[in-house]
């Protein structure tokens, strides 16, 4: 018995040296983003010889992170929200007909889960040029073609939990498709809606090449600003890194927040 | 809901408006514009396969090929071992367990160009100080050769990933009837007779699961390849993704680089459907 | 679950509110919402890649909407370890184009040539200097007005060369350059260097641009517009570039191909860790901000030793500012006059001079205010006619200079590739791009 004791202590330790490890990144990334430019290139792993917050300062200006923030928050939250409504009401209209074309269509929607981005993208920019659609709208839109095809399907296997009857009590008492759909199904729906949020708030907060693409630089988003700092002649790391850190922070916040349901929704996601 | 009832197609019409414009129309599109001389405005005249010929005769291309399928190897190999390996530590009974896997995990929520520049970073001016301190040369100049920057790029994507691979494991290895392990036990089973016995075979399909996630991933991977590398040196460490937007969006060669989106779909179409084949193949075994 | 719940709820409360926004938020964030701007509201949207000057001309900008409330500037910077030209081109295919942007030399006029408006009859063309505009002319039309002149060459230590006995006037010959760099390093110890050279080869636009382009100028007679209409090169002075290559990259600190700009100009050389880097007046500022004492005094430029040019700076114009044909003439001339204003106001020319720390390229400017030693010291070359113009790399085919020759270069450096390849590849790609 002692033995094991022991065994299971030293398996921790070796846990935790292994997670040090996996910050480590991060610890050095915020360590030098207070130095200044000078000790970063004399100095990389000790500690600041004075501590310089102007960095910050600094970087959150360049970033115009409020701005940025904003643009951020704005078209994730817009672009997940409408993934939500419409692939529940895809998934849910899918599910209660039984026919051989819905399954044909569900098929489709997988199908267009195997074609990469970049295969579509070239063309895609075009057409949308053509519209005139390359803003946020354009953008929000085509977040809904690409991040509805798992959605759905993850909303398809959802409904098979919830019973037909409930559905027809609600026809029952005078309620229209949309009615029942909008107070009975997708209450019941929550948990996978948590799910479907989860997976592509990640997915577009942080995505780069579609945005790049398509957003103006008014509209920019956070991930596009960082190569401010990267610039074609100089890099300026004490301001990048300044930077980074403050492009993480409400992420960090976000998953202090809510890991349980994160981590739950990422591995749900990805099993099914 | 039937066929011909008009709230079935309501409640359908958005996303089959957005998937068609979004993906449809424009993969056909540009399925079409791969045999012409397509320049992003208009197309004149009719190539027929000369694009694809010329892609062939592309040794960069064909280079960022073999550069993403060996990463692609090393990755999926190096990942669900990570990825296992941090499943089985997590797992344990543990006051601190459930604090680790929130630190491996928290990578994946960064985006992946984020990271990569945090990890240039590293492997230029950290790895390079390390090694002037210990006077270990492979240690400096990183990122400057092809080898340094492909193990670059599969230890800052083994590091992003691990965790989410961990997570999949996760869930299976909580499947494992605990009784069945304790049963094993008092029949005098040592940790490995366990693990080869009874864990291993029952987290066999995460191993698949995982096995595709990693490989599609891996396959179309983007913004990790622009920060930590951007190609360099000489392009050698430039994948197909990166491939495809340089040739489209720096030099301006639309249809060659759609030609070249064409053939990456059918490599990464390929891997998905022959995991969902096995995959099914080995339900019906079961 | 009580947590998931109010997670839950959270959740579709912002559903809502956000469902409630989208009627009104996305008619007016498109990139071009020039026309619903009121009437005598001008916008000009600038498109800069020089981001050095970016928070000076951004300052500079704001004076200028001071001074004339009827228009708006907007500036945008693109560094990015992506190139200008590649944002550039996703700009204008995307449709969200500027009214101002940047073109290097002939070919980028060539690619632009729809959307440029002539500029002959600004104060601007009248007053820039002789030979500035060769790039950009074409019969009567000019379609685009210089930035800035630059000028490169090896950048020296002024003590590091004290302490070591050199004289600076006696580089004249390659051999004397030579024989210097094998002085300087075999006293590295005593003279604090970790090495002579520090030869930044993952940048590709220091091999592929600048080197290269001291050793095939003269073979187009330094001529842009030669070099834009030749379907084949010759490479006639390959192995005096090979040559001066090697020497460098002996005498330069290792791992060269991880070496980037910022390590060899901040890193290395403002903390005097090699004698020579070569480079041009526009590291100045880096300089600068690392050590302003030694910016200040302890540095200077001399010519590198290309045959038949000896003692000759490279010096040219890097870009040129391009306005957009296509869009409304209230735009385009009030981004005549913006251009106008910056380089031939007292105001414009004292920013350009002393917040830009640019070397003029127009009429009328002080030298005596061009503050830094380097920007000076390549001035009083071009006064005395010791410059070479011409910046042949701007002239060659898309991406050639860079993808083709510089890469070619690094898999050289890197022991990848045989020199005769170099050469041969390199034609052959100029040829098939040039049919």
């Amino acid at each position: 018995m002692k033995k094991r004791k022991r065994k299971s202590f030293l398996i921790e330790i070796f846990g935790l040296l292994l997670a040090l490890l996996w910050l480590s990144p991060f610890y050095l990334m915020i360590v030098n983003a207070f130095k200044s430019k000078r000790d970063i290139f004399t100095d990389v792993l000790g500690f600041p010889s004075e501590f310089v917050t102007e960095n910050f300062v600094k970087a959150y200006i360049d970033l115009d992170f409020t701005k940025s923030l904003f643009n951020s928050l704005f078209i994730t939250i817009l672009s997940v929200g409408i993934i939500i409504l419409f692939s529940a009401m895809a998934g849910y209209a899918l599910a209660r007909n039984k026919s051989r074309l819905s399954g044909m269509l569900l098929l489709v929607f997988v199908a267009a889960m195997l074609i990469p981005f970049q295969s579509v993208m070239i063309p895609l920019v075009s057409l949308f040029g053509k519209a005139d659609m390359l803003n946020k709208t354009g953008l929000i839109f085509m977040y809904l073609g690409f991040g509805c095809s798992l959605s759905i399907f993850l909303y398809h296997g959802a409904m098979t939990g919830i019973s037909k009857s409930l559905d027809e009590a609600a026809i029952i008492d005078g309620a229209n498709k949309f009615q029942v759909f909008w107070h009975v199904v997708f209450p019941l729906l929550k948990p996978i809606s948590v799910t479907v949020g989860i997976l592509n708030v990640i997915w577009i907060w942080n995505d780069y090449l579609l945005p790049s693409l398509i957003l103006p630089d008014s509209s920019a988003t956070i991930p596009l600003k960082m190569f401010l700092f990267f610039g074609q002649y100089t890099k300026q790391w004490h301001l990048a890194l300044a930077g980074l850190t403050i492009a993480i922070i409400p992420v960090i916040v976000g998953y202090f927040f809510a890991q349980k349901q994160i981590i739950e929704g990422v591995s749900e996601g990805a099993v099914k | 809901m039937r066929n011909r009832d008009i709230s079935f197609w309501l409640f359908l019409a958005p996303v089959i408006l957005s998937l068609s414009l979004v993906i449809m129309i424009p993969f056909l599109y540009g399925f079409v514009y791969s045999f012409t001389n397509w320049n992003g405005i208009n197309a004149t005249e009719f190539l027929g396969f000369k694009n694809y010929i010329n892609l062939f005769k592309d040794a960069e291309f064909r280079a960022s090929i073999w550069f993403t399928t060996k990463f692609a190897i090393v990755s999926v190999i190096l990942l669900n071992f990570l990825g296992l390996g941090l499943a089985l530590l997590v797992t344990q009974r543990m006051r601190t367990s459930n604090f680790m896997r929130t630190i491996f995990f928290m990578p994946n929520l960064i985006g992946g160009l984020i990271l990569g520049f945090i990890w240039q970073f590293i492997f230029i001016s950290v790895f390079g100080s390390i090694g002037e301190l210990l006077g270990i040369e492979a240690l400096t100049g990183w990122l400057s050769t092809t080898a340094t920057g492909f193990w670059g790029l599969v230890i800052l994507t083994s590091w992003q990933m691990a965790g989410y691979i961990m997570v999949i494991y996760i869930a299976y290895l909580e499947n494992i009837p605990k009784d069945l392990l304790e049963a094993a036990e008092i029949d005098g089973a040592s940790s490995f007779q366990k693990f080869k016995n009874i864990i291993f075979p029952l987290v066999a399909p995460a191993f698949t699961v995982s096995m595709f996630l990693t490989l599609s991933n891996s396959f179309q991977i983007y913004d990790q390849n622009l920060s930590l590398t951007n190609g360099g040196p000489y392009n050698s460490t430039q994948m197909v993704a990166m491939s495809i937007v340089k040739t489209a969006f720096t030099e301006n060669k639309m249809a060659y680089a759609q030609s070249q989106a064409v053939i990456f779909f059918i490599i990464v179409a390929a891997v998905a459907v022959t995991n969902v084949y096995y995959n099914k193949k080995r339900e019906v075994d079961m | 679950m009580k947590n998931r719940k109010s997670f839950f709820r959270i959740v579709s409360i912002m559903l809502v509110a956000v469902l409630a926004l989208v009627g009104c938020s996305s008619s007016n964030d498109s990139g071009n919402d020039k026309e619903k701007s009121s009437e005598d509201q001008v916008t000009v949207d600038i498109f800069q890649f020089k981001v050095e000057i970016k928070d000076q001309f951004e300052d500079l900008v704001k004076v200028y909407e001071d001074e004339n409330p009827g228009v708006k500037i907007n500036v945008k910077t693109v560094g990015g370890g992506n190139d200008y030209g590649g944002t550039l081109k996703a700009a204008f295919a995307s449709g969200d184009e500027p009214a101002i942007f940047n073109v290097g030399g002939p070919s980028d006029v060539e690619e632009y040539r729809a959307y440029l408006a002539d500029l002959a009859d600004t104060a601007a063309a009248e007053a820039a200097l002789d030979g500035t505009l060769t790039a950009v002319q074409e019969d009567a039309k000019v379609l685009g007005l210089p930035f800035n002149q630059e000028g490169y060459g090896l950048i020296y230590n002024k003590n590091v060369f004290e302490e070591a006995g050199i004289n600076v006037e006696d580089i004249v010959t390659f051999e004397d350059l030579q024989n210097v760099v094998e002085t300087l390093d075999k006293q590295k110890e005593e003279l604090g260097l970790d090495a002579v050279f520090a030869l930044p080869a993952k940048e590709l636009w220091v091999l592929g641009d600048h080197i290269s382009n001291m050793f095939i100028a003269p073979e187009f007679n330094n001529d842009i517009q030669e070099a834009y209409h030749a379907e084949t090169i010759a490479l006639e002075k390959g192995d005096e570039l090979k040559r001066y290559l090697d020497l460098q990259n002996k005498y330069s600190v290792q791992p060269i191909l991880s070496l980037d700009y910022s390590q060899q100009v901040e890193q290395l050389f403002s903390l005097e860790k090699v004698a020579m880097i070569q480079q041009g007046n526009w590291v100045y500022n880096s300089v600068y901000d690392m050590d302003p004492d030694f910016a200040e005094n302890g540095i200077g430029i001399l010519s590198v030793p290309v045959e038949g040019f000896e003692g000759h700076i490279p010096a040219g114009v890097p870009m040129f500012w391009a306005v957009n044909d296509k869009k409304d003439d209230k735009v385009v001339q009030a981004s005549k006059d913006f251009l106008d204003w910056l380089y031939t106001s007292e105001t414009g020319k004292n920013a350009v001079l002393e917040d830009f720390k640019f070397i003029p390229a127009y009429k009328d400017y002080d030298a005596e205010k061009i503050s830094d030693p380097l920007s000076k010291q390549i001035y009083e070359f071009a006064e005395v006619g010791k410059t070479i113009e011409g910046w042949v790399y701007q002239a060659t085919p898309t991406g050639w200079n860079q993808e083709t020759l510089g890469v070619n270069i690094q898999k050289y450096l890197s022991g990848d590739m045989e020199w005769d390849e170099v050469i041969s590849k390199s034609i052959e790609k100029w040829e098939a791009e040039r049919q």
